[in-house]
């Protein structure tokens, strides 16, 4: 083997041992909360020393950050495949609604913990959160424009959608014990917030 | 669960899926068009934490100071200002 060629083979395997430790991060996560998942709890369920971990990561703080990261980039890649020129506020609703079931388990604890959570992980959360916002807020004045809804303010309509929604996931074991809570209660939450704005 | 269907902002994590949200509407410019200028640079850090946080307040209505705070946490979990405040 060249030395190039011993170097590429070493940058993927650190590549391939990150992912790893990623995957296994967000199982120990779906599993235990992120109060569960220490550095060495994550180090066993890949099979690979504790010290590994810090190899990838300088600190507890920026595995978990980058463990929401991880949630927050599958999300927003769900919702981006249903881009479409001028989407609706309905057509919005439901691509939030597909992209929050997909992740549900693992973004209901985000939520939970999210005040616990390093500040990093907490800002990728209104990063998202943002995401949302900002496509309702275009949604919303196009739907302005056409006398379709009344005026509560793109904010107050985004906040009102991140709450609801936050509540459900939140409080999912409560509202769809062993299930879905978003298959179960998305589309009435999508019909209840469309009635609200009604003109 | 790992996708790369669209890249990210090395300096505030944004997924930018067409080339206008790549700096001077490059796509294969690292940051988007909020962090770089038109030329692909890097804007400087305060500017970067204002857009961000102006970001947070205008779509969610958080308090400024606190949207400061937090695009700074953002900001230093990203490549392009690894561990900076
Ligand atoms: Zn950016």
């Amino acid at each position: 083997m060249t030395p190039q060629a011993a170097t590429t083979q070493r940058a993927l395997q650190r590549e391939t041992t990150r992912r790893q430790l990623v995957a296994a991060g967000l199982r120990v996560v779906a599993k235990e909360g992120f109060a569960g998942a220490s550095t060495a709890a994550i180090a066993r369920a890949t099979g690979k020393a504790h010290g590994t971990v810090f190899l990838h990561f300088r600190t507890r703080d920026a595995l978990v950050a980058e463990l929401v990261a991880e949630v927050g980039r599958a999300m927003s890649n769900r919702l981006a495949e249903l881009e479409r020129e001028a989407p609706t506020l309905a057509n919005v609703l439901d691509a939030h609604l597909r992209a929050l079931a997909d992740h549900e388990v693992l973004y209901a604890r985000v939520l939970c913990e999210a005040t616990t959570l390093p500040a990093a992980a907490r800002a990728q959360v209104f990063a998202l959160q943002s995401g949302i916002a900002s496509r309702l807020r275009r949604a919303y004045a196009r739907a302005r424009a056409r006398g379709e809804v009344r005026d509560i303010g793109s904010v107050v309509l985004a906040n009102i959608w991140i709450s609801l929604t936050n509540h459900y996931l939140m409080n999912r074991d409560l509202f769809a014990p062993g299930a879905s809570v978003i298959s179960k209660c998305g589309s009435a939450l999508k019909a209840q917030l469309l009635e609200l704005i009604r003109p | 669960m790992t996708t790369e269907l669209c890249r990210s902002c090395g300096s505030c994590g944004f997924p930018m899926r067409t080339p206008d949200d790549h700096a001077g509407g490059d796509p294969d410019a690292e940051y988007c068009s909020t962090c770089a200028e038109a030329s692909g640079t890097l804007k400087p850090y305060d500017e970067v934490v204002q857009a961000n946080a102006d970001y947070l307040v205008r779509e969610q209505g958080v308090d400024l100071h606190a949207a400061r705070t937090m695009a700074r946490a953002l900001l230093a979990s990203m490549p392009a200002w690894q561990g900076r405040r």
